[in-house]
């Protein structure tokens, strides 16, 4: 038995050991009178003393100290319900808000997935020092499974567009995987089985699919003799084999309707050659790191095999290439950019804890007001300044404590709402997990010390009546509310900018439709006469005003992005290659030059954006870009690709015959496009029936593209808002409170003759100084660390006046109103009472 | 009331559990009996108090040095009689080599300084 062991025994049955050490001492002290020893007599002295520095040598003590504190404590708390209640709720509220962060951060990306082995997965992209790629091509993916030792598996996911299936109007929505991809991650079916690597990995093999099983809930009522049928997938017959569990985890939270083998892609997507393509990358990469290899290691060796590659490929590897590996087994891949988001709203929800405290702390000084009586009283029987500190700080604790618990009942009331509303993962539950209850538990403390600290080391010196810490937490709770509040007012600003200001095109007259010709193996001259025949046959359609061509269509599914330097600063260019017509379509104006003509090469369309930035208000028409192209027109900024960035530049070249399979149809039509959509699609399908085009309203897709930012926007809202209720309620008290301190003295003034007004600016005016400090502390920070927000300001920026005056007019009012509320009922009072008290 | 007067360092310091480890080789004691043991045995030069003498035991119980157990004392008294450990032997012994060696040189000084 080691020491420890002992020493919790001691702890665990103390009653009977100190009952026995008493039992000792007593029969010391018999004998010691029957023998009449007198040095054993002198020495007597207090026995519970003695007893007690016995028991020490267990070190246990604290804890009687501790339950001594923490009864006095409670029976403090209950005496004065309002205060408990007020503060509890204060804490709740700013425990709770940072409690659902961190939960919504734990479930992304420190939860591991509900896999087989999940801290051995890894996702591979494809890198070069200019290119970021997240899919690659699937030859290259064989070949990397098929040499790398380093990988225990690899594992490939190709999303394609939505499949009509029977001909549901509603399309649904279909991923192609590896036949190990199940295996791999240890899922078990719901109904019969999943894909089996034996039997599913062979192009040959009978056409399956595995259906979600949401969607077999949804499309199939959860029927169980589905398995064994056969479906149609864009005309394609295949049986179901099987449905997926309800608490499924995927790599990368991805959550299609229906799942195909990957073998099997070129029976669904007929006359695709994307499986044996390679340079387009059409499949999301992801491994299993073999046992006791590291990330670097696997990094290592499949940089060997890039080269390898190259020297069969030359022209389809970048200079530089490499494939970067990243931990697999969460929700999310986590990109730095998101680590820059969670520290953001970390920062922001600190801030609502900051406010809470300080507010807290506000009211227990207060408190130590109204209890200098009984804190004199312990002081006058020999308490020490450390034991009452103590004694006030396990209070705070006691606070902290009963405000984190209500704050985690309010984390997890409020996640499990948005885990509803977000139609999140089954397996994702609001359930606090190890690592939510120890931050729960960390922030306990960390909002004691904070609210509990100063104001029991104040007390416990008796200096409770000093105004500088009431000033100091006075000023601390403006500057907090303040950052929060301006935060607010630029993301409402933002959504308010993003939603009504013009992108710069039209959008809610115009209808894309991506045949994805490129997917069904169309070469570019039968794609380049496809392309007329559905764009004359378009033409023809009533309504509709212009057609045209474009490669990369506004919130489309694929971006492209040049990180170029332009006169020294870095920048991000957009480029797209498109048609004539283009511009017409999408309404987008020309400024100067020309527009393309047919069968034009070398030239290039700048936008006016980045006409400005290159050539500094020349005409840049007629000069050269980078080396090889000729600037011919310049046309109106419109943020295609980029509809969250306000500063960035586009570039539009003439779509070649090569661009032909990859590009998209736009169509502005002069009324309603709604009713357009059956037309056109009657028409791509019986230019070739195999072809199943995306056919898509912009004004839906920008809706939809808005809708998060709309959130996200309230969301932050909601908190500032929360965050200057609570600095109000703060302050209505520190008033009140200051107030009621002085009352004697406003009523010894109003007697005296004393305008009112006068009166107010004496009692208020400790307030003055803290309230302007804090609005302009809370102004500096924000002004200085409001830049990291410029992503999701949709162009606003982050300095907007309009923003910051809203929100420094909307805090100073409130704080005026707090001030005002409880200052005027003084002025009421009745003097003579007043003066008559005590 | 008599008056508690701090005890004065009558013992060298640290020593008591040597002395207690020492008393309690040749058989197992209760608590008062080894105070007496150790006072009679330093021919009445050392006297051990109640409040020092139950704090050390405390320690060199958890320590694990000795055991208590119940027994019957000579006034007929339940009482909790303390037994040496094969631990609190071995633990005897190096406290004795180390009391020894630095005994020896505190003397070795104090003859040749």
């Amino acid at each position: 038995m080691t020491e420890l062991l002992r020493r919790l025994r001691y702890l665990l049955n103390r009653r009977r050991f100190d009952e026995e050490l008493q039992s000792d001492m007593e029969f010391h002290r018999e004998m010691a009178a029957r023998e009449g020893r007198p040095n054993f007599g002198q020495d007597f002295g207090n026995t519970l003393r003695l007893r007690e520095q016995a028991r020490e040598a267990w070190g246990w003590t604290w804890i009687d100290r501790l339950s001594q504190d923490l009864r006095y404590a409670a029976r403090m708390l209950v005496r004065s319900p309002g205060f408990t209640l007020t503060a509890v709720l204060v804490l709740a509220i700013g425990i709770g808000v940072n409690v659902s962060a961190f939960s919504l951060f734990n479930m992304v990306a420190l939860k591991p997935l509900p896999v087989r082995d999940p801290d051995s997965l890894v996702r591979l992209e494809r890198r070069s020092p200019e290119i970021v790629a997240g899919e690659m091509p699937y030859a290259s993916v064989i070949f990397y499974r098929d040499h790398a030792k380093t990988l225990s598996a690899v594992m490939a996911v190709m999303g394609v567009p939505p499949m009509e299936i029977e001909s549901d109007a509603q399309p649904a929505h279909a991923s192609f995987a590896t036949a190990n991809y199940f295996a791999e991650l240890g899922t078990t079916p719901t109904l019969g089985r999943l894909f089996d690597p034996t039997r599913d990995d062979d192009a040959g093999a009978p056409p399956v699919v595995v259906l979600s099983h949401e969607f077999w809930l949804r499309r199939f009522g959860g029927d169980p003799s589905v398995v064994g049928t056969t479906i149609h997938l864009n005309s394609k017959q295949a049986t179901v084999i099987g449905v997926t569990p309800y608490a499924f985890a995927t790599l990368g939270g991805q959550n299609p309707d229906i799942w195909m083998p990957i073998a099997q892609q070129p029976y669904f997507v007929e006359g695709s050659k994307a499986l044996t393509d390679t340079s387009a990358g059409v499949v999301r990469m992801w491994g299993r790191l073999a046992p006791g290899v590291t990330a670097q290691m696997a990094e290592h060796e499949l940089l060997a095999l890039t080269d390898e590659l190259r020297r069969q490929h030359p022209k389809d590897v970048w200079d530089g290439e490499y494939i970067k590996s990243d931990p697999g087994g969460h929700l999310q891949v986590m990109q730095p950019e998101m680590y820059q988001v969670a520290a953001m709203v970390a920062l922001l929800t600190l801030l609502i804890l900051a406010v809470a405290c300080a507010n807290l702390g506000g009211l227990l000084l207060a408190r130590g007001v109204t209890r200098e009586h009984e804190i004199g009283i312990r002081v006058a029987v020999g308490a020490s300044q450390m034991r009452i500190f103590r004694q006030l700080f396990t209070e705070s604790l006691l606070l902290a404590i009963l405000g984190s618990v209500s704050g985690l009942a309010l984390g997890y009331t409020a996640l499990r709402v948005a885990l509803q509303q977000m139609n999140a993962p089954k397996w994702l539950s609001a359930v606090p997990d190890w690592r939510v209850l120890l931050f729960v538990i960390g922030m306990t403390c960390i909002a004691a010390v904070f609210f509990g600290f100063a104001p029991a080391l104040q007390i416990a010196r008796q200096r409770q009546r000093k105004t500088l810490a009431r000033q100091l937490l006075v000023a601390a709770q403006v500057a907090a509310s303040c950052v929060l509040l301006i935060v607010a007012a630029l993301l409402v600003r933002a959504t308010h900018h993003a939603l009504y200001s013009d992108p710069g095109f039209g959008y809610e007259q115009v209808l894309s439709i991506d045949p994805g010709l490129g997917r069904h193996g169309y070469t570019p001259a039968a794609a380049r006469n496809y392309l007329n025949e559905l764009q004359s046959r378009l033409r023809g359609l009533p309504g509709v005003t212009s057609v045209s061509l474009v490669k990369l269509p506004p919130m489309g599914h694929t971006i492209s992005k040049i990180g170029a330097e332009v006169a020294g600063r870095p920048l991000d260019i957009y480029p797209n290659w498109v048609d004539a017509e283009f511009f017409r379509t999408m309404g987008i104006p020309i400024l100067l030059g020309r527009n393309f003509l047919p069968g034009e090469t070398n030239v290039v369309i700048v936008s006016q954006s980045l006409a400005r930035a290159q050539w500094r208000g020349e005409n840049p028409v007629g000069k050269p870009y980078w080396g090889h192209d000729i600037v011919i027109g310049v046309v109106g900024n419109a943020r295609i690709n980029s509809l969250n960035e306000d500063d960035t530049v586009e570039e539009y070249e003439p779509a070649q015959l090569a661009d032909m399979p990859d590009m998209v149809v736009t169509i502005k039509i002069a009324g309603a496009p709604d009713g357009l959509i059956p037309a056109a699609k009657g028409i791509v399908q019986s230019l070739d029936p195999k072809v199943f085009p995306e056919i898509r309203l912009l004004k839906s897709a920008f809706r939809h593209e808005m809708q998060s930012v709309e959130l996200a926007a309230l969301a932050i809202s909601g908190i500032g808002i929360v965050a200057v209720l609570l600095a109000a309620v703060g302050i209505i008290g520190l008033v009140a409170f200051t107030v009621s301190q002085r009352i004697k003295e406003v009523a010894i003034r109003l007697a005296l003759g004393a305008r009112q007004a006068q009166v107010l600016t004496a009692v208020l005016g400790q307030f003055r100084w803290p309230v302007v400090c804090g609005l302009m502390a809370g102004v500096g920070f924000a002004a200085a660390t409001s830049r990291v927000l410029r992503k999701f300001l949709f162009g606003v920026s982050n300095l907007d006046p309009a923003s910051y005056t809203t929100a420094i007019v909307v805090l100073a009012a409130m704080l005026a109103l707090a001030a005002f509320l409880p200052a005027r009922r003084a002025l009421r009072v009745d003097m003579a009472k007043a003066l008559h008290h005590d | 009331m008599p008056m508690v007067d701090t005890p004065k360092p009558i013992m060298p310091s640290g020593t008591l559990p040597m002395l207690i480890l020492r008393v309690l080789h040749s058989g197992s004691l209760h608590g008062y009996a080894i105070a007496q043991r150790i006072h009679v045995l330093s021919t009445e030069v050392l006297a051990v108090e109640e409040g020092l003498l139950y704090p050390t035991l405390q320690k060199i119980l958890l320590k694990g040095w000795v055991t208590a157990e119940w027994g019957i004392s000579e006034t007929n008294r339940k009482v909790r009689f303390y037994r040496l450990t094969p631990e609190g032997r071995k633990q005897l012994k190096t406290e004795l080599a180390g009391y020894d060696r630095v005994t020896q040189a505190i003397q070795a000084i104090l003859r040749t300084a």
